[in-house]
């Protein structure tokens, strides 16, 4: 018996730290630069408060990912690839939550890095 | 392996295979790669107490290639496979120290593993660190969809009673 106490005590454990996890990252500040790393290259590093409206396009192995800018947010237009995830993740928001497609090893994500 | 055995453990993994597809068409409820119900290892959490570990196995390997070729997925294989084969030797610990009363348990900490080998994985194939701010997101989502496929094997197992 008291071997399955200490596993429901566990797993309330696990979840408790997830949620204050997820709180933590959701809450997390940010900045307003934004880089696009793909298959562990950083492709751009943008200030979406300086950038006007812009298509960025991107292609791994003949796949391409459409990334659009507008009014100083960033959202995955278009994809080539089996899922679609990351359009239906619609505008990068916090920090927590990166736009990635696996697929095409794609993410889009906030960073503290300076512009260049 | 007797005929009736094979019979059976086709049986499962086709029953698997369908819940996966039938699965595939629930619209995402949260947009983050890795969140999902995964009811399809209800069959994976049954055949884990009612068979042995090497007919798991195979149940649950088939299940993963027919699935990730069936959903027209096959880039995703590598991240089901890891997170499977690392849910799999978690339960295998848990399922000797504990009993059938507490599977629920036991799923839980399967799924919140499983997760953890895709998240690992994910961290390989795009060589960042960064997809680790999903991981406090999936240990909720797998916790919740955890004790929801362990809920179901648990009442699944409480009434089918194969005598082989």
């Amino acid at each position: 018996m008291k071997k399955h106490k200490i596993l429901i005590i566990s797993c309330i454990l696990i979840f408790i730290l997830g949620i204050a996890g997820s709180i933590f990252m959701i809450l997390k500040p940010h900045g307003q630069n934004v880089e696009i790393i793909q298959d562990g290259k950083i492709l751009y590093t943008i200030n979406l408060d300086n950038s006007g409206d812009r298509t960025i396009i991107t292609e791994y192995q003949g796949n391409k990912n459409v990334i659009r800018i507008e009014n100083h947010k960033i959202y995955m237009k278009e994809a080539e690839c089996s899922d679609h995830t990351c359009i239906k993740m619609g505008v990068l928001e916090t920090g927590a939550s990166p736009i990635v497609c696996l697929p095409n090893k794609l993410m889009i994500q906030f960073t503290d890095a300076e512009v260049k | 392996m007797s005929v009736k055995k094979l019979t059976r453990l086709s049986l499962l993994t086709a029953i698997a295979l369908i819940i996966f597809i039938i699965e595939l068409r629930i619209p995402d409820i949260v947009p983050i790669p890795g969140v999902k119900l995964g009811l399809a290892n209800i069959v994976t959490v049954y055949a884990m107490y009612s068979y042995s570990p090497k007919e798991t196995l195979m149940i649950l390997s088939v299940r993963i290639l027919l699935g990730s070729v069936f959903s027209g997925n096959i880039s995703a294989i590598m991240y089901s496979l890891s997170g499977a084969l690392l849910c799999f030797c978690g339960m295998l610990v848990l399922k000797h120290i504990t009993d059938k009363k507490y599977i629920w348990l036991c799923s839980i900490i399967g799924a919140v593993l499983h997760n953890t080998g895709q998240i690992l994985t994910a961290i390989l194939v795009m060589k960042t660190t960064a997809v680790f701010t999903y991981f406090p997101f999936l240990i909720v989502s797998g916790c919740i969809a955890g004790a929801f496929t362990g809920i179901c094997t648990q009442v699944l197992i409480s009434r089918i009673n194969f005598t082989e």
